[in-house]
């Protein structure tokens, strides 16, 4: 016996199950306690435990002596009359007593003289598991890697099933030293359990041998794998990346070890550009990234770690700078614009996002000097910077200008807006006004360019009426683009009048989000058809059905679904169609959407957040279905 | 594709002369590599279903080849793990991506009933 052994006062008074069980429970801890000083965390012992161990008297080793004595008496039984008791068949080891005994009866033997008695009764114990199921198995497995012999396979089993369990002690089987028994504890090469620090040696050796198992499984789904999925839904990507992302992607992840991107094109410069702002990666180390003497665009769409410093250099390296975007650049400020204009810049396109540091003065200063060879002039998020002075800067130095956006502006009143009619070199006429502008002013700004208007964004106009449309109908001729969204005012009367023999070809986005009736004290009745209802939506998709790309019909919640079903009947196609949002207008059903797959054959992403008819709609590939109201999202059939 | 197309193969050359046999259904997404295999265009490279491409290094031709097989392999799935890029080639593959015609968000055809 290797145990040490210090209190011989062996009784029997343990021989109650329960406390049996408790005082095993506490094996570890006593062990521990033997051999070294420090205390194992252990769980809750036994009042008679603990007295014990107080005058220095082992649980456990009364236990073990009354083991021992319980098997020896066993065995001779065994061995009177011839019983197998010890060769359990149980794949189990039972935590009875005796068995555990045999258990340790056996390991001992390893090491030690076998006597006869024990031979033969190890010998049927062997005959047994050879006999057994997981014997033939285990012969199985091992037939296919190697050759074991028969009896070797059975010792092993044998010497498996008479482990100690987890919290016992037992001694290495290589460094001979006392450790207590774990679920992970290792065995050795002859069938004995080692130590920890054995334990991983080994472990370590085997591995490098041969893989155990399988490799796992490489993991697609995991943790937040939906929330990805919804999130790459949204993005517009379902399936295969393209080569193109993933080379970027990468790129983005590994942008340190990036020193110039070459000679790439131009749209895959803009496309890194937008990756690393997507992930807040452009800061002054990668600017440089994107910028060389002889660049003439440059698009910043996440300037917030750029300094003045980084600003300025931008204009400082690429004196030919002609397209200028930056979104977020808040320290776009005063010194930075004295810069420009101490160079000989001659910007097309200048486009300013959340520059609110710079002052209206300086702004002015840069359109008079530069103003002659603008063409596109953005201006978003500038607070109170940007107002009706502007225009008049505009009007008078700004002869070629193209394209003009005031967006988030908080200064800009009805009297801006009217002076825009003064511009009349505008194609493309962008706004979205903290005051929100009336119809006179709207109407009078739509008159005075309208002719060559082909883009005419009106982003939240609660204050536009019929008379907005009316002068839309009368004065645009070669619109493509249209949006006015959250009109509270306009009706379905005023749609239809508008795209009734209208003059104007077939638009290629319309955009009339949330136009729409709003009542809190009656909110299902609309008598007087405000907001895009079925006629007006009906005369809109005759009118630009054939041409249009986009259509946002947001909360437009009115339409009926006869309106929709005669719009969508297979009949009539539309060909260019390619985005279609329909979310929260209340008709749509799962019929509907497999019309509008129908006649819309090139369609390729619809909204439906918040049509609570669609229920179970089967999406064909490629066609994206964004905000479907279910746990399960959209449920994609069919192949290429 | 026309029914009596005889291979199913088509060769890929790379600038330093290695070949990569693909399967032409995996090409598919190339449209600059479908249309020069296309047989009604009647070029030396439908005809013998071979593609040369001088400014392609062997190593990123290798790593292209791998993406159309990792395509077509996943085409008629959602859930797809990413592909992985060595960092090395990233720019040329890029570059290569983009002479290919790879950077569509998605290439995918579809049929409905």
């Amino acid at each position: 016996m290797a145990r040490p052994r210090r209190n011989q006062s062996a009784s029997g008074s343990n021989d109650n199950d329960g406390q049996n069980q408790t005082v095993n429970g506490n094996d570890g801890s006593n062990g521990a306690r033997n051999s070294r000083p420090t205390r194992n965390i252990t769980g809750p012992q036994s009042a008679l435990t603990d007295f014990l161990a107080s005058h220095n008297i082992s649980a456990r080793q009364i236990r073990d002596d009354a083991d021992r004595r319980r098997q020896a008496v066993a065995q001779q039984n065994s061995s009177e009359t011839n019983g197998t008791s010890n060769a359990n068949d149980d794949p189990t080891p039972a935590p009875l007593p005796p068995a555990r005994v045999a258990r340790r009866q056996s390991t001992r033997d390893e090491g030690e003289q076998e006597t006869p008695e024990k031979l033969a009764q190890k010998e049927k114990a062997l005959a047994k598991i050879k006999a057994s199921k997981a014997f033939k198995k285990r012969k199985k497995d091992a037939d296919e890697e190697s050759d074991f012999d028969d009896d070797e396979i059975a010792r092993a089993i044998f010497n498996e099933r008479h482990a100690p369990l987890p919290g016992q002690m037992e001694n290495c089987e290589i460094c001979d030293k006392r450790f207590t028994v774990t679920p992970y504890s290792v065995q050795g090469p002859n069938g004995g359990l080692l130590c920890a620090p054995c334990g991983r040696q080994i472990a370590k050796e085997r591995q490098g041998e041969k893989p155990k198992k399988k490799a796992p499984r490489r993991q697609t789904a995991g943790i937040g794998s939906r929330r990805a999925a919804q999130s790459r839904l949204l993005d517009g990507s379902v399936g295969t990346l393209s080569l193109a992302t993933l080379c970027v992607q990468t790129l983005a992840k590994n942008v340190e070890l990036a020193e110039s991107l070459g000679d790439l094109p131009e749209h895959l410069v803009d496309k890194i550009a937008r990756i690393f702002s997507k992930r807040r990666l452009l800061s002054p180390d990668t600017l440089p990234l994107f910028l060389q003497p002889s660049t003439q665009t440059i698009h910043i769409y996440d300037g917030a770690k750029l300094g003045e410093q980084e600003l300025i250099s931008i204009f400082q390296i690429a004196p030919g700078l002609k397209h200028f975007k930056a979104r977020c650049v808040v320290q776009f400020k005063d010194e930075v614009m004295d810069y420009v204009l101490s160079r000989d810049t001659s910007m097309e396109s200048f486009y300013l996002h959340g520059a609110n540091l710079l002052s209206e003065d300086k702004l002015h200063e840069f359109l008079r000097a530069q103003g002659s060879y603008l063409r596109n002039l953005q201006i978003y998020y500038t607070d109170k910077h940007v107002g009706d002075e502007t225009i008049g800067v505009v009007r008078e130095h700004c002869p070629n200008l193209k394209r003009l956006k005031i967006e988030h502006n908080q200064k800009m009143t009805d009297k801006g807006v009217k002076a825009l009619a003064n511009v009349t070199c505008l194609e493309h006429l962008g706004l979205h006004l903290d005051n929100s502008p009336s119809s006179p002013a709207i109407r009078k700004a739509v008159s005075g360019s309208g002719p060559n208007l082909k883009t005419l964004s009106l982003s939240i106009v609660p204050n536009a009426d019929d008379s907005v449309l009316d002068a839309i109908h009368m004065t645009c001729r070669s619109l493509s683009k249209l949006r006015i969204t959250e009109s509270h005012l306009m009706t379905d009367d005023g749609f239809a009048a508008l795209f009734t023999g209208w003059q104007n070809p077939p638009l290629t986005f319309i955009d009339l989000e949330k136009c729409r009736y709003v009542s809190a004290m009656q909110p299902r009745q609309n008598d007087d058809l405000v907001g895009l209802c079925s006629n007006g939506f009906k005369a809109l998709m005759a009118h630009s059905g054939p041409r249009l790309r986009y259509l946002n019909v947001h909360a437009c919640r009115n339409i009926s679904r006869e309106a929709f079903e005669e719009v969508f009947d297979g009949d009539s196609t539309y060909p260019e169609l390619r985005r279609l949002k329909i979310s929260f207008c209340e008709e749509v059903t799962d019929y509907l959407l497999s019309c509008i797959v129908r006649s819309c054959p090139n369609i390729k992403e619809v909204n439906v957040f918040g049509c609570m008819k669609v229920r179970d709609v089967r999406v064909p590939r490629g066609i994206i279905l964004v905000g479907v109201p279910n746990a399960q999202g959209m449920i994609t059939e069919g192949k290429h | 594709m026309a029914s009596g197309e005889p291979s199913k193969y088509v060769t890929l050359v790379s600038g330093d002369g290695f070949e990569f046999v693909v399967l032409r259904e995996a090409t598919k997404v190339s449209p600059i590599i479908s249309g020069m295999i296309d047989p009604r265009s009647g070029f030396a490279e439908a005809r013998d279903a071979r593609c040369v491409f001088q400014e392609i290094s062997s190593p990123v031709l290798d790593k292209v080849v791998e993406y159309f097989h990792y395509w077509y392999q996943y085409r008629d799935n959602d859930d797809v793990p990413d592909m992985d890029i060595p960092v090395e080639i990233c720019l040329e593959l890029l570059a290569a991506a983009d002479y290919l015609g790879l950077d569509q968000a998605t290439m995918n055809t579809r049929q409905w009933s």
